[in-house]
């Protein structure tokens, strides 16, 4: 199987997971815990095998992807918690630790700042580098989401599976809304 | 020690065996240009407008040069307008016969639907843009694909073509932003080894231009950029004089500036000096150049601010500091725009362009002794 075909068959996974998340929220507002899971599987299996090359989906996929390792990894934390699974949450420092720099970064890639912080997830040296820095980070803080993460994007990386940038494996911008959703959470 | 920082332990071993796998194969671009070969003008002068189309309805714009065995394919976009849900690639081959040069008839050959089925998974493609040869890989292109909003949210296709259509696709990854934003224009750079390399060009904030290197799978493996704050660099077209040194001639999106811009290399594109205003005028319109050899460069620009809409043929002997006017294509109704100039393998020289302000397509085929006569 082809790097490109199997690149395929990941988006269409973390497509999957993302509407059965979503499906399984909805689900959750009515269902326990485990009926809403299996809801949520099963609309998310559906939409992408049933649904696949329909508007919808195609109108997600060229909207969304690359999608990455860390979008439908904390998907499946979330559900993985509500089923009683031992998930550390983050903390707000760390999460707003995180938007600042991820704002930052974000903000290099669109030239306002003069150093393209995104060319460095094409190299692999820098790629290696910054995979241990976050394995360093989980080990001292015990979390090991996002070395899992960090590390699942680096072999998808090697692989040659989905983007040429490691950081396409390890952010997307919607973490920016998840984020500051959480983050207004935890205020009110 | 806990468990998770034991798994922990076991995923940075993990990750340092990757690492080093990856350090070991890794094949990073060599930053040394073809050097460019010398264009002599002998021989008798020709000239031949070798196309002159019209679009039935709507625009046709931006051509494109592909070149090919005997000949060359022009590509544009055209549809209602630009930007539009109706617009497609088209594209008219030409062909050096014994009575000389033949066109075939326009047809589509990109179209939105083909594009997006051919990418895995299948994706929505709105609107297509200016598109380009991709020189790495024989038969495909590069065009700017928009499955979502305007120009700055385009993306870069890369489409391997069959005879009827594209076989395969995928959008580059050039940006943490949705890989939203940039887009085509001029034709890929040599290099020394044997690679091309892409200009592109960044549309959304603080617009600059791009060279981006491809790895042999034509993945993205690096991107330099050119760069000025307070300025809008785009669609820049990169002329090597030599195996380090390079000019980037781009095009500022502010019209109100009204000059051309430019940015020079010396490490074979790695990085790029500050963007810089030139004096020469601009309509905020993009030009085409190609290298004579050395520091020899033939251009076509809007550079006239008397008469914007022409296109003016100019030639620099020093590596687009000053300039010298060779010939005018004067622009009888509308604007002749979105330049495009290849050298042809018979030493020939190709130019492209857009007529009646994206009404139609132009293009002629000349030699250097008529270029250098004029």
């Amino acid at each position: 199987m082809g790097a490109a075909t199997v690149s395929g068959l990941l988006e269409q996974a973390a497509l999957a997971v993302l509407i059965g998340w979503l499906a399984w929220a909805l689900g959750g507002m009515a269902l326990s815990p485990v009926p809403a899971t299996a809801l949520g599987a099963a609309i998310g299996l559906g939409a992408v095998t049933v649904f696949a090359g329909t508007l919808p989906i195609a109108a997600l996929i060229a909207l969304l992807a690359p999608f990455g390792v860390m979008l439908p990894a904390l998907a499946l934390r979330q559900v993985g918690a509500h089923l009683g699974l031992p998930v550390a949450p983050f903390s707000t420092l760390e999460l707003a630790a995180f938007l600042v720099a991820y704002l930052v970064f974000l903000a290099a890639a669109m030239g306002a700042v003069p150093v393209d912080l995104y060319r460095f997830g094409y190299a692999p040296l820098p790629v290696a580098l910054m995979t241990l820095a976050v394995c360093a980070y989980g080990f001292a803080t015990g979390n090991l989401f996002l070395p899992l993460v960090a590390v699942a994007g680096q072999l998808a990386w090697a692989l040659g599976w989905g983007s040429s940038n490691w950081f396409d494996h390890v952010l997307h911008v919607l973490l920016i809304p998840i984020v500051l959703t959480i983050l207004a959470q935890r205020l009110i | 020690m806990t468990g998770a920082q034991i798994a922990i332990l076991a995923l940075a071993a993990l990750s340092v065996g990757l690492g080093a796998w990856t350090v070991r194969r890794d094949a990073p671009p060599a930053w040394r240009f073809a050097a460019p070969v010398p264009l002599v003008a002998e021989g008798a002068p020709a000239f031949d407008t070798v196309l002159d189309y019209t679009a039935p309805a709507g625009q046709a714009h931006s051509p494109g040069v592909a070149l090919g065995e005997g000949g060359f394919d022009i590509l544009w976009f055209e549809g209602s307008q630009e930007a539009q849900a109706d617009v497609d690639i088209f594209a008219a081959s030409v062909t050096r016969g014994d009575g000389g040069w033949r066109v075939g008839a326009p047809r589509r050959r990109v179209t939105r639907a083909a594009l997006g089925a051919a990418m895995e998974p299948p994706q929505l493609v709105v609107t297509l843009g200016n598109t380009i040869e991709n020189e790495n890989a024989s038969g495909a292109l590069y065009t700017t694909a928009v499955s979502v909003g305007g120009w700055a949210m385009a993306s870069v296709a890369d489409v391997r073509m069959g005879p009827e259509g594209p076989l395969g696709a995928r959008k580059l990854n050039l940006s943490p932003l949705l890989n939203r934003s940039h887009l085509v224009k001029s034709p890929m750079v040599e290099y020394a080894d044997g690679s091309h390399a892409l200009p592109a060009y960044f549309e959304m904030g603080q617009m600059h231009g791009v060279l981006v290197r491809l790895d042999a799978r034509g993945r993205v493996r690096d991107a330099a950029r050119m760069d000025a704050p307070g300025l809008q660099p785009i669609q820049p077209m990169i002329v090597p004089q030599d195996a380090t040194r390079a000019v980037a001639f781009l095009r500022d999106f502010d019209a109100a500036r009204g000059r051309l811009l430019i940015s020079r290399t010396t490490d074979g594109g790695r990085t790029w000096s500050r963007v810089r205003q030139t004096d020469i005028p601009s309509p905020s319109a993009p030009v085409a150049a190609l290298s004579l050899g050395g520091a020899r460069i033939l251009a076509a620009m809007n550079d006239d601010p008397d008469a914007p809409g022409d296109l003016r043929l100019s030639l620099s002997e020093d590596a687009g500091e000053t300039w010298r006017v060779l010939h005018r294509f004067r622009a009888d109704e509308g604007a002749l725009r979105y330049p495009m100039l290849r050298r042809l393998k018979d030493d020939s020289i190709v130019l492209a362009y857009s007529k009646g302000t994206k009404r139609g397509i132009t293009a002629h085929v000349f030699n250097a002794a008529w270029a250098l006569q004029q």
